[in-house]
């Protein structure tokens, strides 16, 4: 398995899933930013499941070398990979964030995600997991910036499931919702909307083992979503959301 | 939205309530930050003390060190992280043919919880507590560093923290030994006793067994008073067991477990409720004495089965009542304990009966010494204070003391025993409770 923001809770919880379900892999590949948390992981899930692990340092603000991922393979890539960044009113017009949260959630993700679905199409087979976000259904005042680069890599998950198809490569997109975790940490969250870590792993493998093409974590997110996305514009506009 | 980190917290009793601050990393160097830019800070697990002992002004919670770091199987030494709670270690480890030396009631414990509170369980008087077992554990201490504490190494801060509810510092991870089983189930007779004298006589005569522990009968006065049920148990070794369960003897079935869904209404447990389950569970159980083997989940953890059990005390929570007397005088104190209890018609849900065997004098802190010890749940209800100072009375009397763990209102001087923990950077709501009340 290839993980890409191996230090995520979620990216975590659901490789732990994975392997508790009897899953084998015969390295699993854990991209990340921060090894310290990635080696502790690392750590941690060959205790628990006697389970080989890699670390890849990737820090998608800085220059990739693409070479270093040459033999890397798998049949299963999760990318949990995401910054939220400061909201809009400490960071709208804060340039550096703005830059920070489009390239990682999009712009330097994109190539990342491309270069190992190339493996994926040579192979003819595997699934590619993608971490997108309730927040691109449709652009609010409160986080349109990452909102917008989690919409536009909504829009890359489902082009490539469409292209990869009749290549035999299956591609999920996964819209979380609240979650309980760092990203999230201190805010006031309403915990009948919010999931752990752990129960959105659940909702994950359940939706990759029953190759579906687009899930919500906590069903009741597909309804709010789809409410909010058909409130006339003229009225959205108006809204404090 | 500014992250704000003030909120609600409560451990299982669901009493007292606070509104403080609680904070969570993972990285070292984050809780060093955290522990240099607050004073008070208090370190806090899984929330499963009863009462104040991990609440404070800023509380640390270990929940997001929760990551395995080694396994040695050859000789069952497993180091973890502090927030890794005992049922994580028992998942790993029991199938592998390891069992914890020493577990308390619920596995719902973190590992630094276990050792801050030196738990105890029902082998007691044989295996001693927690600490017996650990062979080192790091602590960051009031400037932030790690120390590395042990037997040899900081050996003054490794006596001083068992036991010493984490008014040492915060334990970042730790190693311990784990005991060889061949099976996941436990050998178990359950004996009946009419009363007091008989169960007395149970437990010395039990005193061979590794596991032993009294359910009693709180509401029972007069000649009945002390009528309980006496467990002893054995981990069972492979060709004992029947032969269904030989096959796959270190693997446990997946159960059932329900969840209690809501805090019950408070007029749910009154003194004729608990009277009639202390009946049933009592007459439950036809024969004198019943010889039979049971999963490990069962006879250490009953109450685990039920999720959030401490919802039917309803929302204004319960105290566990935990208290030593040493055995000199514990069957008298232990008959005028129950009396009392009796006497003020509030019933405990659940009260249980054990002997402790010799303590260990270099964990100076921590709570058993050789007697009887009695836990019993309360609802807090207005009553209540007046019965726990009666209570307090009577362990003060005979010379005995309150379990830290557990305790949210007893005396000071029940429950002052720590000793070499002055750090004014550690502080929490219940050690500043103990000591105002001097």
């Amino acid at each position: 398995m290839i993980v890409l923001g191996s230090t995520s809770e979620v990216a975590q919880a659901f490789v732990e899933k994975a392997l508790q379900e009897g899953e084998k892999f015969e390295k699993i590949y854990l991209f990340t930013s921060n090894k310290e948390t990635a080696e502790r992981f690392a750590r941690h899930i060959d205790v628990k499941f006697v389970q080989q692990s890699e670390i890849i340092e990737l820090d998608l603000t800085r220059e990739i070398d693409y070479t270093t991922f040459d033999n890397i393979n798998s049949n299963v890539l999760f990318c949990a990979t995401g910054y939220l960044g400061e909201g809009t009113e400490e960071g709208l017009y804060d340039n550096k964030n703005t830059e920070k949260i489009i390239h990682i959630n999009y712009s330097k993700l994109v190539p990342v995600m491309n270069y190992f679905a190339q493996k994926f199409e040579s192979r003819r087979s595997g699934t590619i997991i993608g971490l997108s976000s309730v927040a691109g259904d449709r652009g609010r005042q409160s986080n349109f910036i990452y909102g917008s680069a989690k919409a536009a890599f909504t829009a890359y998950l489902s082009g490539l499931r469409n292209y990869l198809f009749d290549k035999k490569v299956h591609v999920l997109t996964i819209k979380p919702g609240f979650m309980a975790t760092k990203m999230t940490e201190g805010l006031p969250l309403n915990p009948k909307l919010t999931a752990t870590p752990k129960q959105a792993a659940t909702c994950i493998y359940k939706a990759y083992k029953k190759q579906k093409n687009v899930a919500y974590v906590l069903p009741i997110w597909a309804v709010i979503m789809m409410i909010i996305r058909n409130i006339p514009e003229f009225i959205f506009k108006k809204l404090k959301l | 939205m500014k992250p704000n980190f003030i909120q609600k917290v409560t451990n299982w009793g669901n009493f007292p309530v606070v509104e403080k601050e609680m904070k969570s990393e993972d990285s070292f160097r984050k809780i060093k930050e955290f522990v240099l830019n607050h004073n008070e800070v208090i370190a806090r697990g899984n929330g499963r003390c009863y009462g104040d002992a991990s609440l404070g002004e800023h509380i640390f919670s270990t929940k997001k060190l929760n990551k395995f770091i080694s396994f040695d199987r050859l000789n069952g030494i497993i180091e973890c992280e502090s927030g890794v709670l005992l049922s994580e270690v028992l998942e790993i480890s029991v199938p592998q043919g390891y069992f914890l030396y020493v577990t308390p009631g619920t596995k719902f414990v973190s590992v630094g919880g276990a050792i801050a509170s030196d738990v105890h369980g029902k082998n007691h008087h044989a295996e001693g507590c927690f600490s017996e077992y650990v062979i080192e554990f790091k602590l960051m201490n009031e400037s932030g560093d790690i120390m590395t504490c042990s037997r040899e190494e900081n050996s003054d801060k490794f006596w001083a923290t068992i036991g010493g509810m984490g008014l040492t510092g915060i334990i970042l991870t730790a190693k311990f030994k784990l005991k060889n089983i061949e099976s996941a189930y436990i050998r178990q007779e359950s004996i009946k006793a009419e009363n007091l004298d008989e169960i007395f006589r149970l437990f010395d005569e039990s005193e061979s067994w590794t596991y032993t522990v009294a359910w009693i009968d709180c509401l029972q006065k007069g000649k009945d008073i002390g009528r309980s049920i006496l467990m002893r148990g054995e981990h069972a070794f492979q060709h004992e067991l029947p032969d269904h369960l030989k096959k796959n003897p270190l693997r446990l079935k997946g159960k059932f477990e329900p969840t209690v869904p809501f805090y019950f209404p408070n007029f749910v447990l009154n003194s004729l409720t608990v009277k009639i389950f202390n009946l049933l569970y009592y007459k439950k159980q036809a024969k004198k004495e019943v010889k039979n083997f049971i999963d490990y989940e069962t006879f250490f953890y009953p109450l685990d089965a039920v999720h959030e059990w401490n919802r039917i005390y309803g929302k204004s929570g319960f105290i566990q009542y935990q208290m030593v007397i040493p055995k000199e005088t514990g069957k008298e104190g232990m008959k005028k304990i129950l009396e009392t209890i009796a006497h003020s018609g509030n019933g405990s849900f659940l009260a249980v009966l054990k002997l402790f065997g010799k303590n260990n004098p270099q964990a100076y802190n921590s709570f058993p010494v050789e007697g009887y010890t009695l836990a019993l749940d309360f609802k807090v209800n207005s009553k209540l204070k007046k019965l726990v100072d009666k209570l307090d009375e009577i362990v003060q009397e005979f010379g005995g003391r309150i379990y830290l763990t557990k305790d949210s209102m007893s005396r000071s001087s029940l429950t002052n025993y720590l000793k070499n923990i002055q750090n004014p950077k550690f502080v929490s709501l219940q050690h500043k409770r103990i000591i105002n009340n001097n």
